[in-house]
């Protein structure tokens, strides 16, 4: 399993990438996994205003649907609007050009989050 | 209760296949490259799917023709020794499709019939004593694509050349092989019942021939698109043949069966729903059980639906009021979006 050490993570396998005041963020390798091939994602509109753990988006595989949860409150500023046409993006690079979308979260305080070792235990329990 | 596994557990385990639970078995659900990648292999080559989760009951003996001509609806007398033929078990009271069963005819007392995997034991029941569940003793391996018979070829050349609905039996590797030109996914294919202590050689010498595994996932989006039922789904409990569109299965002419008188009044009194194909613009799959709606309201909802590999979009099948027509538009409501739907032929991806 790719775990990247400099993100950060949540429960529900969900990854945050930080650059100053912007969060990236997307579904991480075991979730991709777990999920199958993706063949749909509902990407939020830019300009949506949204609080930490509301939904922003839904993958959907051959198999199941599954929502993404805002892991900091902010507003959307960005998405990966390359998914509509390629959304095995998420399967074949889910920390690059799989990214969901970005948020500006200012100066928010990250310690609700998972580093990647945190992770790695929550997926091996 | 634990579930059951295949002859050939251990070969998808080594190939690191995702493993699920179906019908009382665990079998495989899509291997490392995934069932779109094998859902792919079976329109353009030839893919190997283990279905030993189906069940086989044998039935054998001078009656065994009479015991399958009042069981089921389909009429043997249409087919010969050495066919396949497609049939319903019914239920007596309602009609509804207790299961969709495929009947090897193998040789003139023989008949290896194939339910559903968790129908097994109700149709052993209905066909009475003298019908053994012989499933244990072998492994099911459908060979599928525009490619299998080539494949094959080399490999098990008798299995190869059989009909389509035809069934045949030789022995592979001094084994006797039981084998039919049947499938599940809308593509030429061969399905082999192989000894079970037999069932890994088989599965190696297919897959070094080119056939690639493929497993329920992509079993589900190739039946899909080729519009063919799934019992629990567009078959079962509270759905007879006719309102699935498979009147050609059952035979007024051929004598009684279980659930004629039930289904005579059905059909005299007119079915009000019929199955019937929908396709929706972009790639959102519609799935079982969302609501179907006409002019704002539900009448109906999916019974089966995914996003279509071969297509690119979505597709799905549902029980239609038959007032609907095809090139009606409609809608599915996926978890509170109207999503525009068209209905259309079947099957949405033709052979």
């Amino acid at each position: 399993m790719n775990l990247p050490e400099e993100l950060r993570y949540t429960k529900d396998h969900e990854w945050v990438r930080i650059d100053g005041s912007i969060a990236r963020i997307g579904i991480t390798d075991y979730a991709q996994d777990a999920l199958g091939d993706v063949v749909f994602v509902q990407v939020p509109d830019v300009g949506t205003a949204v609080a930490a753990g509301d939904t922003v988006s839904e993958v959907e595989s051959t198999k199941s649907v599954s929502e993404i949860y805002a892991p900091l409150a902010g507003t959307v500023v960005a998405v990966n609007a390359d998914l509509a046409d390629a959304p095995q993006r998420l399967n074949e690079d889910p920390y690059g050009e799989g990214w969901i979308c970005d948020i500006e979260v200012g100066d928010a305080d990250l310690d609700g989050l998972l580093d990647a070792p945190g992770y790695q235990a929550l997926v091996e329990d | 209760m634990t579930d059951r596994t295949s002859p050939l557990d251990a070969v998808h385990r080594a190939l690191d296949a995702r493993i699920v639970p179906f019908g009382g078995w665990e079998m495989p659900l899509n291997y490392a490259d995934g069932s779109l990648a094998e859902h792919r292999a079976c329109r353009t080559d030839a893919v190997v799917f283990d279905v030993s989760h189906l069940g086989t009951v044998r039935v054998t003996g001078s009656d065994a023709h009479e015991r399958l001509q009042r069981a089921f609806t389909n009429d043997l007398d249409r087919v010969a020794p050495g066919r396949a033929q497609y049939t319903h078990l019914l239920d007596p009271d309602d009609a509804s499709v207790l299961d969709d069963i495929i009947v090897w005819w193998v040789d003139g007392d023989r008949f290896d019939v194939m339910p559903n995997a968790s129908n097994t034991d109700r149709v052993t029941g209905a066909l009475g004593d003298g019908a053994i569940d012989v499933t244990a003793e072998r492994a099911v391996l459908a060979l599928q694509g525009p490619r299998a018979r080539e494949r094959l070829a080399p490999v098990f050349p008798e299995a190869a050349e059989v009909a389509r609905f035809g069934v045949g039996t030789a022995e592979w590797a001094g084994v006797r092989c039981t084998f039919a030109g049947t499938g599940y996914t809308g593509e030429d294919g061969v399905e082999v019942a192989v000894p079970a202590d037999s069932a890994a050689a088989l599965w190696e010498a297919v897959t070094v021939a080119g056939f690639v595994p493929a497993g329920l996932g992509a079993r589900d989006t190739l039946r899909l698109e080729a519009g063919l039922p799934l019992h629990g789904h567009e078959l079962g409990p509270g759905i007879n043949p006719l309102e699935a569109g498979l009147g050609w299965v059952v035979r007024w002419d051929k004598g009684d069966f279980i659930g004629r008188d039930a289904l005579l009044a059905i059909k005299e009194a007119g079915v009000g729903r019929r199955l019937r194909g929908l396709t929706v613009e972009g790639r959102r799959p519609p799935r079982d059980g969302y609501p179907i709606l006409r002019d704002g309201e539900a009448v109906a909802a999916v019974s089966s639906g995914n996003f279509s590999p071969t297509l690119g979009h979505g597709i799905a099948l549902a029980l239609l009021p038959v007032d609907v027509a095809e090139g009606d538009r409609l809608a599915i409501d996926v978890r509170g979006t109207e999503v525009p739907a068209t209905v259309v032929p079947l099957p949405f991806v033709g052979r």
